[in-house]
């Protein structure tokens, strides 16, 4: 059969090597070999362990034999390869790539495209679901204190029916309940992560996951969706060529999936909810709200440099004249967040670099989606979604002519 | 297709000793990305760390080594400028080893520090090698050992996080130490009070509960203030001074003469909350003292820092978590400059010289016959130059013109030195008057070791190579011993890799005998002391005993004695030198183009009262003069510093604090010089 775009699908790969090393059936692994052999890509763009499971680092991967060192899930893997795309590989103007990422790579790389600082023809977004990623340090101390389990001896991760299980070497799993180990500040997933709302990665080419792998194939399947033309494209070719092995999802696994992913949904509706109580949203009342924790800036940069949205070569933080941000004084003067929050919160998508390397502490991400949700009322531009025909709400007008265009990539 | 690496390494600058990657693109280093895997800042970095990447690849970096000749710096061969190194070193070797010196590289690797320490020993048969240390925390670790028994940070940074309550004295740790700041966030965080002590109200007194100013240099009378005030509440600890300390009642004495009425006239500080703090801290279950350079730098440094020590024990707040006496160390690996041996009395592992039977053993174990006698320290070596009784000095790294007391002593010194060699990565103040300059291998060209101010050893990695015909320190340095011949034994200066280097100082010194190679590959890395591969070592020390035979603390009977110079009728203000958020002591930040671009020259901090007073106003550019020099500035008029008082950070060789700083002030006990008080004026510069 052919596939096409919103097809479902259960895929394993038909290399027992890779079977074996990635989780679910190494898809993921397979199909990345399948582009890099047949030469379709010149490089991977992946994430590899480093030191332990907690330390993830980028890695590019040009030798099919090198996959194996990407394959399987590190959920302490909380860096955004779009800042790494368009930072060090130049947005992909003159290579071909394969990237794989959860839904927040997925959704800057989307920006990139539309602000045109990534070239989508030369990319291929191999997507994988995520419920949520832990911050490294503050996990392996929540293994020592609250699990009482070496971090050294981890060997698996993951949410199974709202526990957060950890296995170590010796085959001894514990369970805890994420939302209590959330609510009483003892670890869990990033803030940010907490709060999300795309969990299986639509806005990529392929999306793949476990969720709504049942029956006998669980553990040893991946569920795989296409998402657009250019993936369809991609899993017919792996599957002919025997790469991959696919057959029908389970109407009930389908069913599963779908559950799974609207509780997780429901959950960050809430923590929005929580997270945005007393806020119009709009700029000016957000700034005024945390006046106090924005005060604390040390203005070390690190928002602007970890955010995969300001890509910016010459920065107007740091200008002479006009004088945006008086260079030296610390705190930094509100303008300087008030600056990035008009250049870039409309293109906001939450994916939480900028919390996670603030030396003071300071909710940088939770400011910034605040005002981005109250963007998306307005303008009903949802960042980092293929959406379409909606312009950037900062960037562009409407197009109010009567051209139309017909969108060839459906 | 484009090869992009991550290397994990630590930042160059302060002693924090934060993470971070090391970005490389095709063999070059290009950016600095978060290493969140790394315990000390969990991928968080201050705007040093983020940009620390820009000094690599510059175009000034020396590539070439370089000889005076007919007064100018030339192009050279290794071979000539080597051998005349050498030739020189020998000739004065020869006369007496004793007129050659050398100053260690605190941010440098520990391997290299190690192998300069063992270069004056062993080649040149000296102890004259000392290293920054001296005039930033020399008075911690001379004071703290007195007290402790060793001379470093009692608690690790995560302990600051359980304190109830925090003494930050002297020290501006969310400028200068950015990511122990964020420790004493989250302190605050956890329901911890914070308290700042400064004569400054510095963007971390602006975070902190309390705020107490006082007049600078007065740190010793308005600790034992404060340790009245406890005495008198009866809120000492008693089972702890009983169980654990002695000398308490000499100290007792002493301290009993420091009534609130005369504290107050000699600190200038408010006396409810002189009191308000030696009573909470005194309650608190945890207590901790946080201190820096506002501490050390003085004259009487040693006493400052024994009184904070004094504190800690009358109030038993040492040896648990959440407590301590916690240095903020400066460079990055200052910590590691120590315990590697550059210094003149100790050998690596803080090992006595003047303890023969060390010296014997050391001795042996290098196939060498070292004196029992002492070398010179930092500033004497620069004195003795002064006078002519030291011939050659070998800079690894620093730069004293810049960084010492009183920049026109240091010229003249150098100036009156036979031959100047200075190794580093740029032609600094200090290296343009070099007679020989080794280019070097810097800050991610090469493996080795830093330790943080919590003693943690951490890995550095080689991310690319260095520019042009830079080498490794530790290389050159075999190069001149073997061009030296064999009795400078350039057999012990042959090694493969730097962690050969780091399994030679295992067995020298015994504290750290058990940082083996695996421990220190973890992202972890290892806390000293480690006695043994089995030692379990964490950064918490003297759980039980402190480090004296006896196990025993001591207390410290300390009168205030007060800066040397103070201000008069014709210099009627007391300056204090620090360091600014953006730039990092001898200022290789200024390379760094968005650090420079952030601040890019200096400026003298002057009160809204004195500058009105003086007729002056923000930006103008004011002549700043004491007894030994003068420079022109600009002004920045503030209300964040006391009256009376003026600070310069003390980065811009262009308008140098130290140009006015003074020279003439050595701590007996510790042999710092006064860097944070001297008594200047400031006036309008007339068209």
């Amino acid at each position: 059969m052919s596939f096409k775009v919103n097809d479902m699908a259960y895929a394993y790969s038909a290399n027992n090597a890779i079977k074996e090393k990635g989780e679910y059936g190494g898809v993921v692994t397979t199909i990345m070999k399948y582009l890099l052999e047949e030469s379709i890509v010149d490089g991977v763009l992946a994430v590899e362990e480093g030191w332990d499971l907690y330390d993830a680092v980028p890695t590019i991967i040009t030798d099919s034999k090198d996959l194996i060192k990407s394959a399987g899930s590190l959920h302490c893997g909380t860096l955004n390869l779009a800042k790494i795309l368009v930072k060090y590989l130049n947005g992909a103007r003159d290579m071909k790539l394969a990237i794989s990422c959860k839904p927040c790579d997925a959704m800057a790389i989307r920006e990139l495209i539309r602000k045109r600082k990534i070239i989508e023809d030369n990319i291929i977004l191999i997507g994988v679901n995520c419920g949520g990623t832990m911050p490294p340090i503050d996990t392996i101390k929540m293994i020592k204190n609250v699990y009482k389990m070496d971090p050294n001896r981890i060997v698996k991760e993951e949410i199974v029916k709202g526990n957060l299980v950890m296995t170590s070497d010796e085959g001894i799993e514990k369970g805890i309940k994420i939302d209590y180990l959330e609510e009483e500040n003892l670890g869990g997933r990033r803030e940010n992560c907490r709060r999300c709302n795309l969990k299986i990665p639509l806005n990529a080419d392929l999306a793949l996951g476990n969720w709504g792998v049942i029956g006998d194939i669980k553990g040893k399947a991946t569920f795989i969706e296409i998402c657009s033309k250019k993936g369809a494209d991609i899993f017919n070719k792996v599957v002919d060529a025997g790469f991959v092995i696919s057959q029908e999802p389970s109407k009930k696994g389908i069913e599963i999936r779908s559950k799974i992913v609207n509780t997780m949904l429901k959950q960050s509706s809430k923590q929005k909810e929580k997270d945005f109580k007393g806020t119009t949203g709009d700029i000016l009342d957000v700034l005024k709200i945390y006046k106090e924790e924005l005060s604390k800036c040390m203005k070390c940069y690190g928002c602007r440099e970890a955010c995969p949205l300001c890509y910016c070569e010459d920065c107007c933080l740091e200008t002479e004249g006009p004088e945006w941000v008086p260079g030296g004084y610390t705190p930094a003067a509100p303008f300087f967040h008030l600056t990035r929050m008009v250049h870039m919160a409309d293109a906001c998508i939450n994916c939480g670099q900028c919390s996670e390397v603030c030396p003071s502490e300071i909710p940088v991400s939770k400011i910034w989606a605040t005002v981005n949700e109250k963007i998306r009322e307005t303008f009903q531009y949802y960042s980092g979604i293929n959406n379409g025909d909606i312009p950037l709400p900062f960037s562009e007008y409407e197009d109010s002519g009567s051209r139309t265009i017909k969108d060839k990539s459906k | 297709m484009v090869e992009i690496k991550f290397v994990p390494t630590i930042c160059p600058y302060c002693g924090t000793g934060c993470g971070l990657n090391l970005v490389v693109k095709d063999g070059k280093v290009c950016g600095v990305e978060p290493w969140k895997r790394n315990p000390v800042n969990s991928g968080k970095l201050c705007p040093k760390g983020n940009f620390s990447w820009e000094f690599i690849n510059r175009e000034d970096r020396l590539t070439k080594p370089l000889i005076r000749e007919n007064g100018e710096l030339r192009e050279a061969s290794w071979d000539e400028a080597l051998d005349k190194v050498a030739k020189k070193l020998n000739e004065v070797k020869n006369e007496d080893p004793n007129k050659i010196g050398f100053y260690a590289c605190a941010r440098s690797p520990n391997e290299n520090i190690y192998i300069t320490q063992k270069f004056a020993r062993v080649a040149c048969n000296t102890h004259n090698v000392d290293h920054c240390a001296r005039i930033c925390h020399g008075p911690t670790v001379a004071g703290l050992a007195t007290c402790f028994g060793s001379g470093a940070m009692t608690n690790g940074f995560d302990s600051i996080e359980e304190s109830d309550y925090i003494i930050v004295i002297g020290a501006n740790s969310m400028e200068a130490h950015p990511l122990f700041g964020r420790k004493l966030i989250k302190a605050k965080k956890n329901g911890g009070k914070i308290v700042v002590i400064d004569p400054r109200y510095t963007p971390t007194a602006k975070i902190a509960d309390k705020y107490l100013e006082f007049k600078t240099g007065t740190d010793v009378a308005l600790l034992n203030g404060m340790m009245k005030i406890i005495l008198d509440e009866g809120l000492e600890d008693k089972e702890f001074i009983e169980n654990r300390t002695k000398n308490f009642e000499e100290f007792k004495k002493v301290v009993e003469k420091y009534d609130l009425e005369t504290v107050s006239e000699i600190t200038e500080a408010d006396k409810d909350l002189i009191k308000e703090i030696a009573i909470e801290y005194a309650k608190a279950d945890k207590g901790a003292i946080v201190y820096s350079l506002g501490i050390t730098e003085h004259s009487h440094g040693a006493d400052n820092v024994m009184s904070t020590a004094n504190m800690a024990m009358l109030t038993g707040n040492l040896g648990r978590e959440g407590t301590g006496v916690n240095p903020l160390r400066g460079q990055n690996n200052v910590q590691g400059a120590c315990d590697m041996g550059a210094l003149p009395t100790d050998y690596p592992g803080y090992r006595k010289v003047n303890d023969s039977e060390t010296t014997s053993w050391m001795n042996e174990y290098w196939g060498v016959e070292m004196s029992c006698e002492p070398g010179l320290t930092l500033i004497e070596m620069m004195n003795a130059a002064h006078d002519g009784d030291l011939k050659v000095l070998y800079i690894h790294g620093e730069d004293p013109v810049l960084s010492d007391a009183d920049i026109t002593h240091t010229k003249e010194a150098i100036n009156n030195l036979e031959m100047l060699i200075v190794q580093d990565l740029f032609l600094t103040d200090t290296a343009q008057l070099a007679d020989v300059v080794l280019p070097a291998a810097g800050w991610g060209e090469q493996d080795g070791t830093f330790t943080n101010g919590e003693r943690r050893v951490q890995r550095v990695r080689r991310a690319q190579d260095p520019p042009g015909e830079a080498k490794l320190d530790w290389k050159i340095m075999e190069e001149i011993a073997i061009r030296m011949g064999p009795d400078a034994h350039p057999e012990q200066f042959h090694y493969q890799t730097a962690q050969d280097i780091w399994e030679e100082l295992r067995e020298v010194a015994p504290s750290m005998a058990g940082i083996t190679s695996d421990r220190l590959d973890r992202p972890e890395g290892c806390h000293w002391p480690c006695y043994s591969e089995k030692y379990e070592c964490g950064p918490l020390m003297y759980r039980e005993k402190f480090s004296h035979p006896d196990g025993l603390g001591r207390f410290q009977a300390i009168e205030h004695l007060g800066p040397v110079e103070v201000p008069d009728e014709e210099f009627p203000l007391l300056l204090t030198t620090t360091r600014i958020l953006f730039h990092y002591h001898a200022a290789t930040t200024r390379r760094c183009k968005t650090l420079d671009r952030e601040v890019k020259t200096g400026y003298i901090e002057i009160s809204e009262d004195d500058a009105k007073e003086l007729n002056i106003i923000d930006k103008e550019i004011v002549r700043a003069s004491s007894r030994r020099g003068t420079i022109d500035i600009a002004a920045r008029v503030t209300k964040d510093i006391k009256p009376g008082i003026v600070n310069i950070p003390m980065h811009f060789s262009e308008c140098a604090a130290n140009m006015l700083t003074n020279s003439e002030s050595l701590d007996p006990k510790s042999k710092m010089i006064e860097l944070k008080a001297c008594a200047i004026k400031v006036e309008k510069i007339k068209e």
